[in-house]
């Protein structure tokens, strides 16, 4: 089974890199490659400057991994789990400790520290995994799947832990597919299908991109007409509950042109926004395989 | 990947990608110990061990009461016991031990660390004995009450629970071994207690079926006391005065030489426990000569009949039966050249050659992965 034929990227310190693709496109195999878990067969992999291959101890010693499966000791507490972890890092009992307790606040976790895992909800056990990944204070931080489980709070918790991690001029590598979510916190984007990188791109050369904005008028007839006069393509939208048009626009200003001609032309335009995010866009246009 | 430019490799600034063999241990031994101590499994085992050896020994105690070596026979009993039922639970403790991690995703966790496969290997292999011991330390006081019945010296005794703990480190450190090798927990728990069964009872039966490829045609001079035939009378009962005489008869027969096949059974763990203990060797005296004479019978408790068998096929068939011989009945062997560094050889042999294939398995990054597997 072959699960990366061909990527390449580079994931520069004090930014977020976020891997996207859809399920089984290698975004986890990659990242097991980047952990000095699995060799590749042909190509390099440098991570912090160090070959998982031949110096998996260098690289371990400086990356924080938070695997997509939820790996917990159930009968250990919180505490226990991340001063173990910290341990196996050749960290003194007393530095990992305090490390320990530093990041239960970060996490949240802190009533639940001297509790078994096993009480812990999915969402909790994830913040855990994330706190464990952290532990050792790394240089680059390989986030598979952070977001998943997490309830909208701890997902904005979750972003401005990353953006202050990748301030402090850390490596954040995140994979992900839920688009809306990386819009805000990635920096750039490499885009899986199939094993191989089909594109990358910085989160501002997204946002400049053609991208498809929907639009709601009362009544719905009266839109139709204008657009028609404009010469602007529209289609129905079918995936939604309520009735709206979607337009395709090249860019920001002929989306405010259009709006401000709508309006103009006594159009009661009661909705007008882009339909996904920039990346959501990107994905959407490089028509990959969805599975 | 393009490589087009290959990236330099800095060398590594500081050394602290290195944990200490003892401390990466103890965090494994203690992470291991602790999941064990919180889990109810391990005490309902540590009870139902306690039951099983109590209600044995009040068995062979009520049993054996008539006997006078009732404390050497009883201690021997518990010893076998113990061996027999912690051949039993090791591999229950230790043969879980990696990939059971691995079900649970933890595997992974551990080995993005600094933690070497060696150490976790170690850390693993000696939670699963301590943890094994707990069984051992749990029947001793039996152990004391049986040498409190008298019989049984501190040597035999310490030597005894020695090997016993030897065994037990063998058989988990099989275990752990084989669970770092076999994907599901299951699967290497069965296949450690088919080891242990090759080891225990596979040794025994190819023992026994190798008999045949040894089997020579032998002279047997056997010779026995009797009466002249001058001395019988017409009812044929011997006159009171006369005396017996030694007679000789020689006779062909098949029989096999085991001396040559004895080092198949010193693998066994029963064999390898029984032929290290120094016991002593009672004196059978021979009472009354003459046929029909009733001497003390020497009575051997289980393992010292496990290791009386052993030096009997060490020596080989008995060529040659003297008057002697015949008139004292079964008597108990001496140690020739003692069997036991060999069994244990093998054993270790065996479990050091799974723990090195365990260990290149657990070896990250890894180049193939088997199929179906995943690392997280």
């Amino acid at each position: 089974m072959q699960a990366i034929r061909d990527i390449d990227f580079v994931a520069p310190p004090g930014e977020v890199t976020a891997l996207i693709g859809p399920n089984g496109s290698g975004k986890t195999t990659l990242l097991l490659m980047m952990a000095s878990l699995l060799a590749p067969d042909l190509g390099t992999i440098r991570v912090a400057g160090f070959d998982p291959v031949t110096q998996p101890a260098e690289v371990r010693s400086r990356i924080g991994w938070m695997p997509d499966t939820l790996g917990v000791w159930e009968s250990l507490t919180a505490f226990e789990v991340l001063k173990t972890v910290g341990a196996l890092y050749g960290m003194s009992a007393a530095d990992s400790a305090r490390r320990a307790d530093e990041l239960l606040v970060t996490v949240h976790l802190t009533e639940f520290g001297r509790q078994p895992a096993r009480v812990l909800s999915r969402g909790q056990q994830q913040r855990l995994s994330l706190a464990r990944a952290l532990i050792h204070d790394p240089q680059v931080l390989l986030l598979d799947e952070p977001a998943s489980g997490l309830d909208p709070g701890s997902r904005v918790e979750l972003r401005s832990l990353l953006r202050s991690l990748a301030a402090a001029g850390k490596t954040v590598v995140v994979s992900s597919h839920v688009l809306s979510e990386l819009d805000e916190i990635a920096d750039r984007a490499v885009f899986v299908s199939r094993g191989r990188s089909v594109k990358s791109q910085t989160l501002d050369e997204a946002g400049s991109q053609a991208r498809r904005y929907y639009v709601q008028a009362e009544p719905m007839t009266a839109l139709a007409a204008a657009l028609q006069s404009y010469g602007v393509r529209f289609e129905k939208r079918g995936d939604s509950r309520r009735e709206e048009f979607l337009v395709q626009l090249g860019s920001t200003a002929e989306a405010s042109w259009l709006l401000r001609t709508l309006v103009l032309a006594d159009v009661v335009i009661t909705a007008f926004a882009p339909a996904g995010g920039a990346l959501e866009e990107t994905y959407m246009s490089l028509d990959t395989d969805r599975l | 990947m393009s490589t087009v430019t290959e990236p330099s490799t800095p060398q590594p600034v500081h050394s602290s990608t290195r944990l200490p063999f003892r401390s990466a241990v103890r965090t494994v031994f203690s992470l291991e110990m602790r999941q064990r101590l919180r889990g109810k499994g391990w005490y309902w085992m540590l009870a139902i061990w306690f039951v099983v050896i109590a209600f044995i020994f009040v068995l062979g105690t009520a049993f054996l009461a008539t006997t006078d070596n009732e404390g050497g026979i009883l201690f021997d009993l518990v010893v076998g016991f113990v061996l027999l039922f912690g051949l039993l639970v090791a591999p229950g403790l230790s043969a879980n031990a990696v990939n059971g991690d691995r079900a649970g995703g933890t595997l992974a966790i551990l080995q993005v660390t600094l933690l070497t496969p060696g150490q976790l290997l170690f850390g693993k292999w000696l939670a699963s004995w301590v943890g094994s011991l707990a069984f051992l330390v749990l029947s001793s006081p039996f152990i004391l009450w049986a040498l409190a019945l008298g019989g049984v010296d501190a040597a035999e005794a310490l030597v005894s629970l020695l090997m016993l703990a030897v065994e037990l480190g063998v058989v988990c450190a099989i275990g752990v071994g084989v669970s770092a090798l076999a994907n599901r927990p299951l699967f290497s728990i069965v296949s450690t207690y088919m080891l242990v069964a090759l080891l225990a009872v596979g040794t025994v039966i190819v023992f026994g079926l190798s008999t045949t490829l040894v089997m020579e045609e032998r002279t047997v001079r056997s010779s026995y006391y009797t009466y002249p035939e001058s001395s019988l009378d017409s009812m044929g009962v011997p006159d009171p005065e006369a005396e017996a005489v030694c007679q000789s008869q020689t006779y062909t027969a098949e029989l096999p030489d085991t001396q040559y096949i004895a080092w198949i059974l010193a693998a066994n763990p029963f064999v390898v426990v029984a032929d290290a203990v120094p016991y002593k060797i009672p004196d059978v005296p021979a009472t009354v000569p003459g046929p029909g004479g009733t001497g003390s019978f020497y009575s051997p408790g289980v393992m010292e009949t496990v290791s009386q068998g052993v030096r009997s096929a060490q020596a080989g068939p008995d060529l040659d039966v003297t008057c002697e011989e015949s008139m004292l009945g079964r008597q108990p062997l001496p140690q020739g050249v003692p069997i036991w560094p060999l069994g244990l050889g093998l054993q270790l042999l065996l479990a050091g050659a799974l723990l090195l294939m365990a260990r290149r398995r657990l070896t990250m990054p890894a180049r193939r992965l088997a199929q179906g597997t995943r690392i997280a």
